[in-house]
């Protein structure tokens, strides 16, 4: 039997690599990461979500107007830390393609 | 920053009508810049299980950025009192680390704050106001937010 297509329509799931045990809505807006913050129109790359020193997360543009308050002092919402942004990581997989272990070891973080 | 409240107010709304804790209920949200809720207290005598205790919260446009301010109202019909609590004022003024501008988070919401109101009265032990209660009540021309208070005792 000869099957032919003569049409096709492809859908794709995404969703943000996100610290396992994050919760999936932002604190601050209270809409899921893989939506927008109050203020964009279109989720993903144009609304994103930064991830803390201490793993919190939230939409990149919630967490710039807190931490531009004066009440924020600089503070996570949710741990009241200090908010440091984490530095993005690439995949293991991807890392160790790129060096040996003892080189990895050795490379410190970029910052 | 002025869709960011009602957004977040909506979303509270939503579930604030959905259920609540024991002891807390919506009286009214007409609008989203003024909400009021009831809070009934358990298991305390000072607070006698059949009164209720009523709490006006204003939001700004840039809540929950920026804390909401919450009071307790007196009134005459239906009867609500200004529950008596070391820091509570006779105005109603609520003198809360997370209602005012050094402990507020935006993680906060309508919700967790009535939740703290409450068990900060279920957990008082003594009939009595603030020290200075009637100087304040009678000088204070402050809104709440801007008042400095001076946490005389954390144990309340």
């Amino acid at each position: 039997m000869k099957v032919t297509f003569t049409a096709y329509h492809a859908v794709a799931e995404w969703k943000w690599d996100l610290p396992e045990d994050s919760d999936d809505t932002c604190g601050i807006c209270r809409v899921q990461f893989e939506g927008t913050c109050a203020k964009c129109k279109y989720p993903g790359d144009d609304c994103p979500i930064v991830i803390g020193d201490c793993t919190h997360c939230f939409h990149m543009h919630c967490i710039g107007d807190w931490l531009l308050s004066e009440q924020s002092q600089g503070k996570c919402p949710m741990c009241r830390q200090p908010f440091k942004e984490r530095v993005a990581q690439a995949p293991v997989e991807a890392r160790a393609a790129r060096h040996t272990p003892e080189e990895a070891a050795q490379t410190p973080a970029r910052t | 920053m002025a869709g960011m409240s009602s957004k977040r107010l909506q979303k509270e709304l939503v579930k604030i009508q959905g259920t609540l804790p024991p002891g807390i209920a919506l009286v009214s949200a007409e609008n989203l810049r003024e909400w009021q809720m009831d809070l009934s207290i358990p298991d305390n005598p000072i607070y006698p299980p059949t009164e209720k205790y009523r709490l006006r919260f204003l939001f700004s446009p840039s809540y929950p950025i920026e804390a909401p301010e919450v009071v307790f109202l007196a009134s005459s019909n239906p009867e609500r009192k200004i529950p008596i609590h070391p820091h509570i004022y006779t105005n109603g003024i609520i003198c809360l680390d997370l209602l005012d501008t050094q402990g507020w988070s935006p993680v906060h919401n309508v919700e967790s704050i009535s939740i703290s109101i409450q068990s900060m009265l279920a957990g008082n032990t003594k009939a009595e106001r603030p020290p200075g209660d009637a100087e304040f009540v009678r000088s204070n021309r402050q809104r709440p937010r801007d008042i400095n208070f001076l946490y005389h005792d954390p144990s309340v």
